[in-house]
């Protein structure tokens, strides 16, 4: 690595670059499929790469390859600062690029049992399980787990003298099951997933994880059609983290800032929410599928709070964002992998815990209805709109939990839902997966909250 | 040696060592990209890349594992981990091995030299040309831009004697508009894809992108349910088609009782007229080929016959074990061809065509007398097993009495798709593709359908 950052960052002090710089990644995973108690797939890879790309007067050139000589970096490096020159010659709108201290690191991962050491018969067994676990009855039509593991090593160098490196390791299990009566077909899920080692999911009884997606998928043949319209809506962490992730935090994203693309835009210290209502994004959660010790700038990992009591606070940030809107660096520059560019991303994000048990919200609601899970959920920078798809749901009588309805979506203008908080549960949950912004540019991320309970336009079903 | 030629060293360094059967797909590409922010071309970049996938037996074991390429050694290493990886799992009672075809032949105009060959320069001009058209009006801005060019080529080998060979090239655009002001702003979304630039008109897809902005800022909420025809554009119908048709016909689901379509061969699952194919020699398809990426020949495949189920596309994999005739493997997707070597072969449909049918957009909307015009879904996100969906629509507009009238937002569309398919009230003449999920394999080509049964239903 060194010989290949010395030649491409060589080249970027001779071609007068602003600032240039080169990350190499080697993405190691394995995965393993079960369909129908069955080996359906097991998938190792190995994918090495580079990136170098050259900043000049508000624009950037990249350029990446997987060969790793000398010269191919070069030319990878002079292509870079080529587009940069040829781009910035039309007179962008000048930004500028925080200004950083170099920095030298190496780091390890915190990694209990790493997962190169536990073997692919124990690793495959742990999802058969999953698998076989499903099956508990003729309604269930399909089963199907996954187990997935994660080894990728990263090193930054630039030309202010940054030379970090490290590596994030993340595993995964997880399963969904089809059930099926007559016409009548629908699904369930879980899994459990996180940055660290083996014992992630090792700590997962795969048993009663199988079972449970399988009884949800069987509870969902029979469930009613949700109530529609604007009602009160306990949602569950799940549900409060697209909230968070999904409007607030591509938002808060500081390239939607500066482009004035976000509806967050100058909104910093006006209020937003109840005061109930606190946010973060954080990059150090320890565990947790978003969590990096550098971003794909070599800045470390942060924690930024974005909502503090229902009052704006703040925006995540790369080198870019932070130094054109001269806000703190916050550990927010990443990219899916050395072909991709590196744009403000979210690592973490989260609404903070209440004070109100789980049991107390659901006592206090007379007429409402409790999310289950998450399907999807959409971004809305502009529009500051909520679009999220829960999995099933329940309804709420009377401060009792009632019978399940199908999978809704639910809608609303996130601020209106934010202010609308009154309740909010000690009761606490991230859950990892991977965000694409606009379409593609896939991270590990995570997001989550507390049980919330607010007013939301539920619909379909 | 070049780089694809590795997939051939794979198979028999594989034989070498152990494997009794193997099969390897090599792929080279290069990607040019644009990306636009705020009206300016803020990145641009060219990358190359070089990959290989090997899937290696040893009796009814089989594992699979990928690197990125670079020269023979990533080869042995790949099958030094394919070889350990084989002997930890367990069997697989159903493994049928390897296709034994030699595919000849390609498909016409999946590769465009030209487009391959334009500089990213050129690239850039291109997208300011549509950023430039899509400012229908001062206030509107391009926040966002991707222009994506890919060309690509790949070699699939396996030990039965299989080989195949096929280069395409890729056109990707997704573009946002902004209008408005600080505190009221309207977005507009447009994607378009190709496997040449010269299908893509900048300036009209400009234009629509700033004028999807315009409406989404001036349309007013709905309050109400529309219970008419709902006429749909193609892109986001074909998504939400690839969801659960794709899935339905997919000959994977049928054998793992996935599919709701399993047992209904032979039956009614549109309306009458409607013919849904499976079509991989499609002149200039995204997914066209004449080899798929296992190394079986394609053939287009009637899937939907006047409405009735007629057939399901199958991988060797499946063709086997349920009787079908392979040729529907594939790791490849349309948006972008990143990364694909890395995946194993997977059963997918390639291009699923509605066949056209006669009206124009402007006929259909003229033959409404009660409905609305979808243009754009916040996410066209469809639950594949039930079909059932609630979408929030960013570009819709009123049809009264054969006319668009208001545009309006802040509305649910609900309905079931496979319901749709059996109440579709008519079918445009224009094709025009539509992708899934990024690294989705396999696309839609569509025409605008008009559907009875779904309702837009304000959230006012």
């Amino acid at each position: 690595m060194r010989e290949l950052a010395k030649s491409a960052l060589k080249v970027f002090e001779k071609t007068g670059v602003d600032f240039g710089d080169i990350r190499t990644e080697e993405r190691k995973s394995t995965t393993i499929r079960i369909a129908n108690e069955q080996l359906q797939a097991l998938s190792s890879v190995v994918r090495k790469g580079f990136s170098v790309r050259a900043f000049r007067r508000g624009a950037w050139g990249y350029s990446s390859g997987t060969s790793f000589t000398l010269d191919s970096v070069r030319r990878a490096a002079e292509a870079a600062a080529r587009i940069a020159h040829a781009n910035s010659a039309r007179g962008l709108p000048r930004s500028s690029l925080k200004s950083i201290k170099p920095m030298k690191r190496r780091l390890k991962p915190v990694v209990q049992i790493d997962p190169a050491n536990i073997g692919l018969d124990e690793k495959t067994e742990l999802a058969m399980t999953v698998s076989r676990a499903q099956r508990i009855g003729p309604k269930v039509a399909s089963t199907f787990a996954i187990y997935g593991e994660w080894d990728h090593a990263f090193e930054v160098a630039n030309t202010v003298g940054t030379d970090v490196s490290w590596r994030e390791v993340r595993t995964r299990i997880g399963g969904q099951a089809v059930a099926a009566e007559g016409d009548k077909r629908d699904f369930a899920y879980d899994f459990t997933d996180g940055t660290g080692g083996y014992e992630i999911v090792k700590a997962v009884d795969p048993n009663e994880m199988g079972k449970t997606i399988a009884e949800e998928a069987i509870e969902l043949l029979t469930a009613k059609k949700p109530p529609g319209g604007m009602m009160t809506v306990i949602t569950d962490p799940d549900i409060s983290g697209l909230l968070a992730h999904e409007v607030m935090g591509h938002a808060s994203e500081g390239d939607e800032i500066t482009k004035r693309r976000s509806f967050l835009t100058d909104i910093v210290g006006k209020k937003v929410g109840s005061p109930l209502v606190t946010m973060y994004d954080d990059g150090t959660y320890p565990g947790a599928h978003g969590t990096i010790q550098f971003d794909g700038e070599g800045t470390p990992g942060h924690k930024t709070r974005i909502i503090d009591r229902g009052v704006y606070a703040g925006y995540m940030h790369s080198l870019e964002t932070s130094g054109t809107l001269k806000m703190p660096l916050t550990g927010n520059g990443r990219a899916e992998n050395y072909s991709r560019r590196v744009w403000v991303r979210m690592t973490n994000t989260y609404f903070a815990p209440g004070d109100d048990k789980f049991d107390e919200i659901v006592e206090e609601t007379k007429d409402g209805l409790l999310t289950h899970k998450s399907i999807s959920g959409m971004e809305d920078p502009v529009g500051g709109g909520f679009q999220a798809v829960a999995l099933m749901g329940h309804l709420v009588k009377n401060g009792e939990i009632g019978p399940a309805v199908r999978g809704m979506t639910l809608t609303g203008k996130a601020l209106e839902i934010l202010k609308s908080v009154d309740m909010a549960s000690r009761e606490f949950k991230l859950s990892g997966g991977f965000c694409g912004k606009g379409e593609e540019d896939y991270v590990p991320v995570s997001s989550g909250g507390p049980y919330m309970r607010s007013k939301i336009i539920v619909g379909g079903g | 040696m070049t780089l694809l030629s590795l997939a051939d060293d794979a198979v028999k360094n594989a034989l070498a060592a152990g494997a009794q059967a193997a099969e390897a797909f090599a792929m080279t590409y290069r990607t040019k990209s644009v990306y636009i922010e705020q009206d300016v071309p803020k990145v641009a970049e060219e990358r190359t890349e070089a990959g290989i996938g090997l899937k290696v037996a040893v009796g009814k074991r089989v594992a699979f594992t990928s690197a990125s390429l670079e020269g023979p050694r990533d080869v042995r290493t790949a099958t030094a981990t394919a070889m350990k990886s084989v002997k930890m799992v367990p069997e697989d009672p159903d493994f049928p091995g390897f296709t034994s075809f030699r595919v000849m032949g390609k498909v016409e105009k999946t590769h465009d030299a030209k487009t391959a060959e334009t500089p990213v320069e050129e690239l850039v001009e291109m997208a300011l040309e549509l950023t430039a058209a899509g400012k229908v009006r001062k206030d509107v801005t391009v926040p966002k831009g991707i222009f994506r060019v890919q060309d690509y080529e790949l070699r699939v080998a396996n030990s039965e004697g299989a080989e195949g060979s096929h280069r395409g090239t890729l056109v990707f655009l997704y573009f946002t508009a902004k209008s408005g002001t600080k505190t009221r702003a309207g977005e507009g979304i447009i994607k378009s894809l190709g496997v040449s630039l010269s299908q893509q008109d900048f300036q009209a897809i400009g234009k629509r992108l700033g004028a999807r902005s315009v409406e989404n800022l001036e349309a007013s909420a709905l309050r109400e349910k529309i219970a008419g025809t709902v006429v749909m554009d193609p892109l986001d119908l074909g998504e939400m088609l690839i969801q659960t048709v794709g899935s339905a016909v997919n000959a994977e689901d049928v054998r793992r009782k996935r599919s709701p379509w399993q047992d209904k061969r032979g039956q009614k699952v549109a309306s009458e007229g409607i013919n849904i194919a499976d079509m991989p020699r499609l002149p200039a398809g995204l997914s066209s080929c004449a080899v798929d990426d296992e190394g079986n020949p394609t053939a287009d495949r009637p899937l939907v016959a006047d409405g009735i189920l007629r057939d399901f596309v199958h991988d060797h994999y499946n063709a086997a074990l349920l009787g079908g005739k392979g040729g529907n493997a594939f790791r490849r997707a349309v948006a972008t061809i990143e990364g694909a070597y890395a995946r194993p072969a997977q059963c997918s449909i390639s291009n699923l065509v509605v066949e056209p049918g006669t009206q124009s957009l402007d006929e259909i909307i003229g033959s409404v007398q009660k409905g609305v015009y979808i243009e754009k879904l916040a996410a066209p996100e469809v639950n594949q097993f039930s079909g059932a969906f609630a979408l929030e629509v960013r570009n819709a507009a009123i049809i009264e009495k054969g006319e668009l009238k208001d545009h309006v937002k802040y509305a649910l569309l609900v309905g079931n798709m496979f319901d749709g398919l059996k109440n579709v009230a008519a079918t445009g003449r224009e094709l025009r593709p539509s992708h899934g999920f990024l690294t989705a394999t396999g696309c839609c080509y569509l025409p605008p359908l008009a559907f009875d049964g779904f309702e837009l239903v304000g959230q006012k």
